[in-house]
């Protein structure tokens, strides 16, 4: 699955660590997130979408 | 310009993480100096002059060291809380974030977890080496130490579990599931063998210390695939 979490972060120009600790995760879990190596349960990703205040669709893509 | 005239700032060629790796490595050579003489002193006291250490006990030596040196890295890395932010949040180049206190008593706790697991291991053939021949109450004590051990060791991975985030508990169970699957396989073709007469008879104690090892290659390798070493 594809994800805007780095673009995102980037625009508030906020470190993976900044993510990590307004989500409660990781930042290992960011850095997994972010190259693909991790898909987010279905509670973490609504957590990032009200983060970001967007849907969970315009976040994450399905590639197939 | 030569090099030696220029302005330019120089910039080091060793990473610090190899810097760290060569000072660890120095470091561990009066530590593995010192702890090779003491145990020959014992053998040459007679502690354990009778022991005769199979490829079970020196896989369980190995791995117990591995593991209270990993456990003591973590902890150590554990009692600062900027040295720890630095391994575990260094993404950002412009300001490293310290590591909270909740991520500092969590790598704290691992790091304790993986020393008792480490002296669990060591334990029962450093007992039979130290106290050659081992008396039956002498070993009934070493043997309630190890349950109780066991118990608060559990105890600590449990909270570790409660404690990690979704990540860290998705490799775990991974971990978990891949392990059982590939050693239930693998004992169950060594057992069959054994039955037909083809294959030599293992100890409980050989199986385990081969099962502990494949675990820990597996979680760092399902570690590795899930960016924990990025």
């Amino acid at each position: 699955m594809k994800n805007r979490l780095k673009v995102l972060r980037a625009e508030r120009d906020w470190s993976q660590a900044d993510l990590a600790q307004r989500l409660d995760v990781s930042r290992q879990t960011i850095n997994a997130l972010e190259t693909g190596k991790y898909d987010p349960s279905l509670p973490l990703a609504f957590r990032i979408a009200r983060l970001f205040g967007q849907p969970i669709e315009a976040i994450f893509q399905d590639e197939a | 310009m030569s090099p030696e005239m220029s302005n330019e700032p120089q910039v080091s060629k060793v990473s610090p993480r190899a810097r760290r790796a060569l000072i660890l490595m120095i470091a561990g050579l009066p530590v593995g100096f010192f702890a090779g003489r003491w145990l020959l002193g014992l053998r040459r006291d007679g502690h354990w002059g009778g022991f005769d250490p199979s490829g079970g006990d020196m896989l369980a030596f190995l791995l117990a060291a591995f593991l209270v040196f990993a456990g003591l890295v973590t902890a150590g890395l554990a009692s600062s809380r900027k040295a720890l932010g630095r391994r575990i949040n260094g993404d950002d180049v412009r300001a490293v974030t310290p590591a909270t206190s909740a991520q500092a008593r969590f790598y704290a706790g691992q790091g304790l977890v993986l020393v008792l697991a480490g002296a669990m291991l060591a334990a029962p053939p450093l007992a039979v080496a130290l106290f050659d021949p081992l008396s039956p109450l002498l070993a009934s004590a070493v043997m309630t130490g190890l349950i109780a051990l066991f118990l608060f060791q559990t105890v600590g991975n449990i909270t570790l579990w409660i404690r990690s985030d979704e990540l860290m508990r998705r490799t775990m169970a991974e971990t978990a599931a891949v392990s059982f699957v590939l050693f239930q396989g693998l004992l169950f073709l060594w057992a069959a063998g054994e039955k037909l007469a083809l294959l030599p008879a293992l100890t409980l104690w050989d199986a385990f210390n081969v099962t502990m090892i494949g675990y820990l290659a597996i979680s760092m390798l399902i570690g590795w695939r899930r960016g924990f070493a990025d």
